[in-house]
């Protein structure tokens, strides 16, 4: 039986395990260690991953999905869900409890379900490489995932049939991957720019301890964007040349988004890049259109520079938060495939004042942590020593509506985790039977501006006066980040605790069919996919 | 206070746990008020070496590993209060009062929503207000009659939806006749 780290990244993903104290990374069913987090659909109940799943985007966009973490968690009614949905060629709809849900060919998936059934794929690939059994992961989040974000990956992780042994940060995990069993004293910093995510983060690493100082981002910016730009820019060329926006028909976008990342990467190691695209679009004889272009490496910059400028302001509102300089930091550690181009290193050495760290491999470093993560946990107390420990903090503030539209911060942002904290308020109305506590989080003051996450009620309140009643509500935050809350009538003892019902998320009813569904249905994987042994 | 064995944890948790309300954040951290902001932070790594509650993931005792995790965030808070400069000064005080904590015990002087608050319209209000009340007297018949008049004059308030399929919910189970 073994335990593997898994970095489910909103473009590909890895896996990886601990084999004789050494970390082996799964390789990927047609070469290279990136499996792509795509998951292409059938009329016939048939699921395709990896190459046949990104080929099939092509083929089939409305079946397809990819960037499913960008949506998952969220309310179907989240302004991210509703701005994804506009350039998503596949379709969502509204479920249950407001969740965004795939509408496939048979039936409709929920967000975990589809990456369930990726995970599922993994978690194969990694049985037949390894020759064992897989039961446990750690499977790999940004820092500044919410609650309900956790909750629906662990969702994900139990619908594959691994037990989730821990959510674990991303910076975090690469600073594992980066330090463990070098006996360092540093102060670092994780900068992570991935497919469809941003996070920075400051550590102090002191042996085995990895504090996290501070960390912060942004779930919505990342390599995915620089994509679009390009892919705007080829847009406007074949627009130029046959009066044709191929952005309004959906094969052609398709196209065009594969093209544009090709182009990135090509761009990311020569000044330019020059080509024809066939077979675009039809035009108005049949005839097919085809795209020659020819982009110089500064006008790509040039539309992804308020992109990175956007990183390096929230790099520098990071350093401030736990009153630190650029200067004042060791070593960066760049993760994510997007630290590959160019000028997103050029402005991370301007800022800090030295050249990143970009011998580890941005790819794969942070499931190598996930992987060293998954061994501690499933060894811990076999042997107590020698154990990383991770000290995390909470992404956001949290807090509860009040009366008057206010917010009322329960938690700070960047408190140690577990946290537990404890706040008395009253009632607002005589004879007030019911309160209703409404979770939030995010800093403003005001309920509206934040993030609404979920809500309990506290029923049976004897008839009282106005103000006269106390009511302890209590947070408690784990070390997975998972939030409880208790609400309790200080007079009556009554109580109630209970993971906030989340917006956006999945009932314990829906996972558990869906855990049975997948376990049925479960397919071994095609011999094509089956990860070359020889790659390793 | 380190636990080295699984013995060892469950006797240390067995005995603070019962009195972490009576212990100071340097009681919990081992360290004298005089102590500098650097031996915080060398004790605080020391203590979370041995007792950071993913070192007792396997553990199957979930009750001790419950308590362990709320002794553990209390140390954690304890380091965040102590390692500030202003929060550390905050806590003197608040020592100097007999308090063990640095937190608010005051009653907030807002309340938290009543569910109609979220409620627009006048007269949905009073009919939610209504069916809440047959809602409590477990008449789901009427419960499910107030809470369709309610949500005729506001059909969009999520809050009402939800307390008309509980009503509903409540109705089948009772083996009334199901709404039309």
């Amino acid at each position: 039986m073994s335990v593997v780290g898994i970095d489910l990244g909103t473009t590909n993903s890895v896996i990886a395990t601990v084999r004789d104290g050494q970390v082996v990374v799964v390789p990927a069913a047609h070469g290279g260690y990136l499996h792509p987090s795509v998951v292409s659909f059938s009329t016939d109940g048939l699921k395709y991953f990896s190459r046949e799943a990104v080929a099939r985007r092509i083929v089939d966009p409305k079946n397809t999905v990819y960037s499913g973490k960008r949506l998952i968690g969220l309310s179907f009614r989240s302004k991210e869900v509703q701005k994804a949905i506009a350039r998503l060629p596949y379709e969502l709809r509204e479920g249950n409890n407001e969740q965004a849900v795939f509408v496939g060919p048979d039936r409709t998936y929920t967000i975990p379900e589809v990456s369930g059934l990726l995970l599922g794929y993994l978690r194969q690939c990694a049985e037949l490489f390894l020759g064992d059994t897989v039961t446990g992961a750690v499977i790999t989040v940004p820092a500044n995932f919410n609650d309900a974000q956790r909750r629906a990956t662990i969702d994900a992780g139990r619908i594959a049939g691994l037990d989730v042994l821990r959510v674990l940060n991303e910076p975090t995990a690469a600073a594992l991957a980066y330090g463990f069993g070098q006996h360092m004293s540093q102060r670092i910093v994780v900068y992570d720019f991935g497919g469809g995510t941003f996070d920075v983060t400051v550590l102090q690493v002191e042996g085995d301890v990895f504090e996290v100082l501070a960390t912060g981002g942004d779930t919505f910016l990342g390599g995915d964007d620089m994509d679009n730009a390009l892919l705007n820019i080829l847009a406007e060329l074949f627009h130029a040349e046959h009066g044709i926006d191929p952005r309004k028909d959906q094969a052609a976008h398709a196209r065009l988004l594969i093209a544009a990342e090709q182009v990135k990467c090509h761009l990311s190691e020569f000044p330019e890049a020059r080509g024809e695209l066939k077979n675009i679009a039809v035009g108005g004889q049949g005839e097919e259109l085809a795209l020659r272009f020819h982009i110089a490496r500064n006008v790509f910059e040039t539309a992804i520079r308020g992109l990175i400028g956007r990183t390096v302001q929230t790099t520098q509102e990071v350093l401030a938060s736990v009153g630190l300089a650029p200067s004042q930091i060791d070593e960066v550690i760049m993760v994510g495939g997007t630290t590959r181009v160019p000028l997103v290193r050029a402005e991370v050495e301007r800022f800090f004042g030295r050249p990143p760290r970009i011998d580890l491999n941005p790819d794969e470093v942070v499931a190598w942590g996930a992987a060293i993560q998954a061994e501690n946990l499933a060894h811990a107390g076999e042997n107590l020593s020698n154990r990383a420990v991770l000290l995390d903090v909470t992404p956001r503030a949290l807090g509860i509506a009040v009366t008057g539209g206010f917010a009322e911060r329960i938690l700070d942002r960047n408190v140690p985790l577990p946290v537990e904290q404890t706040r008395i308020f009253t009632t607002s109305a005589d004879n007030q039977s019911t309160v209703r506590i409404q979770v939030c989080q995010g800093e403003s003051r005001r309920f509206d501006e934040n993030v609404p996450l979920g809500e309990l009620e506290l029923s049976g309140i004897p008839p009282a006066r106005r103000g006269e009643v106390a009511i302890e509500v209590t947070f408690r935050v784990d070390t997975n980040g998972i939030l409880r809350v208790r609400a309790r009538d200080a007079a009556t003892g009554a109580a109630r605790e209970a993971a906030v019902n989340v917006r956006g998320g999945m009932s314990d009813v829906e996972v558990a069919e869906a855990v049975e569904r997948q376990k049925s249905q479960e397919s071994p994987i095609e011999d094509s996919l089956v990860p070359d042994l020889e790659a390793t | 206070m380190p636990a080295q064995t699984f013995e060892q944890l469950a006797a240390f948790v067995g005995q603070v746990f019962p009195k972490l309300d009576q212990l100071s954040y340097y009681d919990l951290l081992g360290l004298s008020s005089a102590t500098t902001e650097g031996e915080i932070r060398v004790a605080f790594y020391r203590i979370s070496t041995d007792l950071h509650p993913d070192r007792y993931h396997m553990l199957p005792d979930r009750e001790l590993k419950d308590r362990l995790e709320t002794i553990y965030a209390r140390i954690c808070e304890g380091y965040r209060v102590l390692s500030s400069p202003e929060r550390r000064a905050a806590y003197a005080k608040a020592l100097n009062e007999g308090k063990k904590r640095l937190t608010s015990s005051e009653r907030e002087s807002r309340a938290p929503q009543s569910p109609e608050d979220t409620i627009k319209h006048e007269e949905a209000k009073k009919f939610f207000r209504l069916g809440m009340m047959s809602l409590a007297r477990k008449d789901f018949k009427g419960a499910v009659m107030n809470f369709n008049f309610a949500r005729a004059f506001e059909p969009n308030a999520a809050v009402i939806n939800q307390k008309l399929s509980e009503a509903q919910a409540g109705l089948g189970k009772t083996g009334g006749p199901a709404a039309k």
